[in-house]
């Protein structure tokens, strides 16, 4: 019911371009601070697991080094759908308006994201793919990496911006040292 | 209250006993000073309201409770799920805590959340005798926050609570301020017709009530935390840092609508359980519920927490802010609400108001739209006339119309009055009669809280079909202030009897024009909101005027328990039942109305 092309079409209106672009958005809403950039899998020296849970994560704060490349697993240990986006604060909440459309359009529901919906092309060849390299959203079970190089120190977050989930505390502090 | 430190030592070192607390309270005679007047009241530890008691799920509690007062007294751990003779309802859980005794109250701490305690005896907790209860869980909280408050909400009224029930039930609408006036019917005459004005004033009297009864005790000041609007209860906080406030209403009588203006909040939790976050820019928070929110300032500046009656007759006001004695604009009280006839409860519940010349014979046993009382229909329809608009009355399908014969009230509710009373564009919330004057809208057009928008974080049971269900009608007669359940009061009213292991499905259909809020002692109330096995669990749950709710009971606690509208002066006329759980576990079957000598053991 809810991937009717009404409701896909109100869905593409209602969305920029660059806002699909989840989480890249870096230096326009960073007011300067940048998140760090991909990075080579062969770059990364170390992976750190990060679990989420209903509604947090685990560990819910990292240590890293200016410029080190990390390899994060991701696994989704909850019952509900949720996110782990590297960024800083005005970009999770920037992001956060993106993601109550995602909910508002029933791409997330609860415990179940429509992936078909997400595929769909908007008519102007933009997606709700949610495939932006500093981030991944995840189904309960589901496992996925994100592999990043931290460029400086800054104010960097790892949060869920499912709707309430930041607020209510399911971010994670990157410690730079 | 003091914790013995001992016994937190004794647990390091051996860890497989569990924790173990002692706690002390008294009851007090003590002065409670609102800001607007002092009166004498009732409190605990010499203070009204009592202390925040602080737990630990697993610890086994053990709590002295001194009655310094000249009469019995109790205290009910509301919401707290725990043996049924340790409840604290003289009558049903004990006999009650008689002048000068000092009753130990002991039982495991089996859950964490807010939630609240309060004397069950009279009128003691309308007049002061409540405080908060804050257990913090055994593994983490599934959110992070840097600090947290209790906004512990009540209705402070200048006359005693006997005396409010008293006036109450020789005039029910003593306390009635915002009666319609002889200058509104003029200006409802000129817009509306002179007829139908007065068909519609004829309609409302016929049902004992008028359309400005939303909230039948007004008058109070509003408190938080034991402060009126004047004294202005602050909370510190530093910018940017999460904050959760546990709201808890104690009030008597009052539903207050709850808003933060420049702050966002995200519901975590309601009655003590987890919610999946739900932001919001004002909830409504029934009497005895509780709704814990996070909010996050990030400025340096006073933020009014401001909580408006639903009826718009006063407000609580507190502050958070980054050093004492800043503060905020405090909004003005919204227009009143008034009470539509979506609100009327359907045709029983007109029965239910003793309307005349339509007893409840006629409906039950007609069967059919004929055997109806149509002057009586007609009546109903007046106020409707203004805003009804003739397609919708014809969209009216004969089929819809023969289920209200069939006695469907959730669909009589959504379809007879909402298609003629539905305002043009007006708010919606599906526990609301449709059109109904009480549909809460959030000041800053922004998002409002529904129960609809609550879901389990966890469920606790695993979902099941229930066994059966029990009809519950929420009945009343305004101007004798008789309320009841299935037109029977508590006094002459058997206990309901429920079988242990049994999951029961409780259909509350409220056909007075007044929301009550039902609490069931010592098992939960999984509300339905069609959410399956994330309906939320509860205690007390809302029930709108003219609404059916539904709520589902796993019967997993042995004993006897009370079960009743939560609105002191409603409870006291009568809308209040026991409920027996047949058979359990040996140990804690309910006695036949004999308690061991165990209970008062300690005192």
């Amino acid at each position: 019911m809810v991937s009717s092309k009404f409701v896909i079409a109100a869905f593409a209106m209602s969305m920029s371009a660059a806002a699909l672009g989840a989480g890249t958005h870096g230096d326009e809403h960073g007011h300067g601070a940048k998140n760090g950039e991909p990075g080579k899998a062969s770059d990364a020296n170390r992976a750190v697991t990060v679990e989420m849970h209903d509604n947090y994560y685990e560990p819910d704060a990292i240590e890293v080094k200016p410029g080190e490349t990390v390899r994060f697993v991701i696994k989704n240990k909850g019952s509900l759908v949720h996110e782990f986006n590297i960024g800083t604060p005005a970009m999770h909440e920037s992001h956060q308006k993106e993601m109550m459309k995602m909910v508002q359009h029933g791409v997330i529901q609860g415990g179940k994201l429509n992936r078909d919906m997400m595929e769909m092309d908007m008519g102007d060849g933009t997606s709700m793919k949610h495939d932006d390299p500093n981030s991944v959203l995840l189904e309960p079970g589901e496992s996925k990496e994100v592999i990043w190089k931290f460029s400086e120190k800054g104010d960097i977050e790892f949060a869920c911006n499912v709707p309430g989930h930041y607020q209510s505390g399911m971010y994670g502090k990157v410690n730079f040292n | 209250m003091k914790k013995a430190l001992f016994a937190g030592a004794v647990c390091l070192l051996l860890p497989t006993i569990g924790l173990a607390g002692e706690y002390n309270l008294t009851v007090d005679r003590v002065e409670i000073d609102t800001g607007d007047f002092v009166k004498q009241g009732i409190g605990y530890n010499g203070k009204s309201p009592g202390p925040v008691m602080r737990f630990k799920e697993g610890e086994n509690v053990s709590i002295n409770v001194t009655n310094n007062l000249n009469e019995t007294t109790s205290i009910h751990w509301h919401g707290i799920i725990l043996p049924f003779d340790q409840d604290g309802v003289p009558g049903i859980s004990f006999p009650g805590i008689a002048p000068g005794e000092t009753f130990t109250y002991n039982f495991p701490i089996t859950q964490a959340g807010t939630y609240w305690f309060h004397s069950h005896s009279g009128f003691q907790e309308p007049d002061g005798a409540y405080g908060s209860i804050v257990i913090e869980p055994d593994g983490r909280e599934p959110f992070r926050y840097d600090r947290d408050y209790v906004v512990q909400l009540t209705d402070k009224h200048p006359d005693s609570s006997e005396r409010v029930m008293r006036n109450l039930k020789v005039m029910s609408d003593y306390y009635n301020r915002e009666q319609q006036t002889v200058g509104e019917f003029f200006s409802d005459a000129a817009e509306n017709g002179l007829m139908n004005t007065v068909k519609d004033r004829m309609a409302w009297g016929d049902m004992r009530m008028m359309k400005a009864d939303v909230e039948d005790l007004q008058g109070f000041t509003g408190l938080i935390n034991g402060k009126g609007p004047k004294q202005n209860w602050t909370g510190i906080f530093e910018p940017g840092e999460r904050i959760r406030l546990r709201f808890i209403n104690s009030s008597a009588m009052t539903y207050f609508d709850i808003r933060i203006p420049g702050l966002n909040m995200t519901v975590v939790q309601a009655d003590g359980n987890n919610v999946q976050p739900v932001n919001v820019d004002e909830f409504r928070i029934g009497v005895a519920e509780t709704y814990d929110v996070i909010v996050r300032p990030k400025d340096e500046q006073a933020y009014t927490i401001f909580a408006e009656s639903m009826g718009r007759t006063g407000y609580a006001r507190a502050t958070l802010a980054t050093e004492k004695g800043m503060e905020a604009a405090v909004p003005g009280l919204r227009e009143p609400a008034r009470l539509t006839m979506a609100d009327m409860g359907g045709m029983t519940g007109m029965s239910g108001m003793n309307h005349g010349g339509m007893g409840k014979g006629d409906m039950m046993g007609s069967g059919t739209m004929s055997g109806m009382d149509h002057g009586a229909m007609k009546d109903m329809d007046h106020s409707a006339m203004k805003d009804m608009d003739q397609s919708a009355m014809k969209d009216m399908d004969q089929s819809a119309m023969k289920d209200m014969a069939g006695m469907d009230h959730s669909k009589m509710a959504n379809m007879d009055h909402g298609s003629m009373m539905m305002p043009e564009g007006g708010a919606s919330d599906p526990f609301y009669a449709q059109g109904s004057g009480l549909i809460p809208t959030a000041a800053n057009g922004g998002k409002f809280l529904s129960y609809a928008d609550l879901k389990a974080q966890k469920p606790l049971y695993e979902e099941r079909e229930p066994t059966r269900e029990i009809e519950l009608r929420l009945t009343g007669n305004m101007e004798r202030y008789i309320w009841s359940i299935n037109d029977v009061k508590y006094e002459d009213a058997d206990p309901i009897r429920l079988k242990y292991g049994e999951r029961v499905r409780f259909k509350f259909v409220n056909e007075t024009m007044m929301t009550h809020p039902m609490h069931l002692h010592g098992m939960w109330s999984i509300l339905d909101v069609g959410a399956g096995q994330w309906n939320p669990i509860k205690h007390t749950v809302s029930v709108q005027p003219g609404t059916t709710v539904y709520v589902e009971t796993e019967v997993d606690a042995p004993g006897q328990w009370a079960f009743h509208c939560h609105l002191s002066y409603h409870m006291a006329a009568g809308m209040f039942r026991k409920i027996i759980v047949e058979g359990g576990p040996e140990s804690n079957q309910a006695g036949s109305g004999e308690h061991s000598d165990a209970i008062g053991g300690d005192a």
